[in-house]
């Protein structure tokens, strides 16, 4: 396709910078958003196991609620009746503590209550780790250890950014698309490759990067646009009412039992596999009786489940608005975007899919840091300069050390959650992915690029080693199921694949040009 | 005669797009209000996708307000285009009233 000339070399210096502004935090935003496919398993392999006793039958749940309240009144205002039992649902009744912030970001302790065998009561505050949420708070955040309401304009940013690097990007292709798009060039010319296989990369996965751009801005921004939306258009006794509802909460007992409610649900949606029964609690948009679970042959709303609304005394399906596959036109479009960047359909086959597709998206954006790195030398040598400016060496070694702390952080605070046991707080996953981040980070500022990218991958091996290692020290009693195994697996795999990358960095600093930021000796400058 | 397009002029055409790309966005979203009629119902299905027509707009003009000649012509247009959403928008009531 033909495009004017000036157009596309503005587009390519746009695409550039936009890239190297934003290139790092999309690989950090990207990495840990593919962990995240895998949130709930990464939580039921970090968690120690229960100590309660086993959860008491449906039939013998109403028991158990009753005790609850009768001990800890708080619970009536909103709590959940688990329908499946594991290492992140311990107990068939859990409630939050209060004083714990409400709504979509926020919360207090969990606890989770069984019946012993004498039928008193057990309780337990919540064991699950905190690792998974803390990866996943460093996926929203871009990796940035700020609190949310900075971080997220933060985000924000480098998410449009990322919108005008894929425009720009595209443009930059579009001209030489046809020769190029099936060229990959491996052979003398390494930055040719890399070229070839971020163009590559990126206009294979457009579409994914479209959805998940598109869902970011929404992330980033939705208070800002409701908030600009009831600025301009609602009146002012409407404006003057809080925007969220107060929860819904439901006075006295409701009058089904759960085991009622569960039947009366497969009656009406024999395909939704319910998980938890949730009463009275919740945002504002979000009914007071309401059932979660699942549904593969539809997507769904939240990262794991979608919600159907109950009325508390017949559990009778009212609200649709995010049930599986009975949404009108209007939530089911909304849904299926959620759903497009959660990848929440399908099953663990699209979420195996969606963790490759995250991690192929990170190493695009490493492939376009390793570029920009590259042109920029090239430029500056035909400029006249010898040795490299210490911009390109700090970005250089940027490049090289983020991304290896960030896969190296990560393992190792997933690998301290099973060592430091229940007590590991947020806090401390925090520290333990914070100092092996910025110490790769140093490292490679301190060494530079050429000797740090093999040192430094080969940590990286290292810290995923950790995470079978863990598991090893802690047993098999951490395991509440075999497939839990697969966490390990996956680990031990890319610690291997780091070794292989390391084995080329290595050989790359060794052979290379002299004045490349990857020679492991570069010039005297 | 005209000028080649350059990335030197980006501070003035990102301006444009941020401010008036952010408006017209909002005043689509009005638009689509109307149509649908949800009212202050944000949260409602229809609400929510009002809202994601923004976040779907201004990234867009983020991207492409690029392509314009000059800063001035970039602040220009988009002024229009939010002209020809606002001006129907407030005709037909879409504003609050008081």
């Amino acid at each position: 396709m033909k495009l004017p000339t000036d157009l596309v070399r503005m587009y390519k210096e746009i695409h550039g910078w936009v890239g190297i502004v934003a290139g790092l935090a999309l690989f950090i935003a990207f990495y840990a958003g593919a962990l995240t496919m895998f949130e709930e398993p990464l939580q039921r392999w970090a968690s120690p196991p229960s100590t309660l006793a086993p959860a008491p039958s449906l039939e013998r749940t109403p028991e158990l609620v009753a005790k609850v309240k009768a001990a800890y009144p708080q619970a009536a205002r909103g709590y959940e009746v688990n329908l499946v039992i594991d290492a992140a649902h311990p107990g068939r009744v859990s409630w939050r503590a209060p004083g714990g912030k409400r709504g979509e970001h926020g919360g207090g302790a969990t606890y989770f209550a069984s019946l012993a065998p004498d039928g008193s009561l057990q309780v337990e505050k919540q064991q699950r780790s905190e690792v998974a949420n803390f990866i996943d708070v460093l996926h929203q955040q871009v990796g940035l250890p700020f609190p949310h309401w900075l971080a997220m304009p933060i985000m924000g940013g480098v998410s449009l950014l990322y919108v005008i690097a894929m425009i720009s990007g595209v443009a930059v292709l579009l001209p030489s698309l046809v020769s190029d798009l099936f060229a990959l060039r491996i052979g003398r010319n390494v930055k040719r490759m890399w070229l070839d296989l971020h163009n590559l990369l990126g206009l294979m996965s457009l579409p994914f990067h479209i959805i998940i751009a598109l869902t970011a801005v929404v992330f980033a921004f939705h208070d800002e646009f409701y908030g600009a939306q009831r600025l301009a258009f609602s009146d002012a006794a409407s404006r003057a009412r809080p925007m969220m509802r107060a929860e819904a909460s439901i006075d006295g007992t409701p009058t089904i039992t759960p085991l009622r409610i569960v039947q009366r649900l497969q009656e009406q949606a024999p395909g939704f596999t319910p998980h938890q029964i949730v009463y009275g609690q919740g945002g504002g948009i979000l009914p007071a009786l309401r059932v979660q679970g699942t549904d593969p042959r539809y997507g769904q709303r939240g990262p794991t489940y979608g919600i159907a609304g109950l009325d508390p005394d017949t559990a009778e399906i009212v609200d649709r608005n995010y049930m599986p596959g009975m949404q009108d036109g209007w939530a089911a479009t909304t849904t299926g975007l959620f759903t497009l960047h959660f990848g929440s359909f399908g099953g663990y086959p699209i979420r195996w899919t969606y963790f490759l597709m995250g991690l192929a998206g990170a190493f695009l954006f490493y492939t376009g840091n390793l570029l920009w790195v590259e042109s920029r030398r090239k430029r500056e040598r035909k400029a006249g300069a010898v040795t490299q400016t210490r911009a390109t060496r700090v970005l250089g070694a940027l490049t090289v050390g983020v991304p290896t702390g960030c896969v190296a952080g990560t393992a190792v605070t997933l690998a301290a959650a099973k060592l430091a046991g229940p007590s590991a707080s947020y806090g401390l996953h925090s520290a333990v992915y914070y100092g092996v981040f910025l110490g790769c980070t140093l490292w490679a500022l301190v060494r530079g690029a050429g000797r740090a990218g093999s040192e430094l991958t080969v940590l990286a091996a290292a810290a995923m080693l950790t995470v079978p290692a863990a598991s090893l020290l802690r047993g098999r009693g951490w395991y509440d199921a075999g497939e839990l195994l697969l966490v390990d697996a996956a680990a031990a795999v890319m610690a291997i694949a780091l070794l292989a990358i390391a084995r080329s960095a290595w050989r790359r600093a060794g052979a290379g040009t002299r004045d490349s930021v990857w020679a492991a000796r570069p010039l005297a400058s | 005669m005209t000028r080649p397009l350059s990335s030197r002029d980006w501070l003035g055409k990102t301006s444009a797009g941020f401010v008036l790309g952010f408006t017209f966005a909002l005043a689509l979203s009005g638009l689509f209000r109307l149509w649908t009629g949800y009212g202050d119902a944000y949260f409602s299905a229809q609400g929510q996708l009002g809202m994601w027509i923004m976040a779907l707009t201004w990234p867009l003009v983020l991207g492409f307000v690029f392509l314009f000649r000059t800063t001035l012509r970039a602040w220009l247009w988009l002024a229009l285009a939010n002209l020809v959403t606002w001006v129907p928008l407030v005709a037909l009531g879409g504003l609050h009233t008081s």
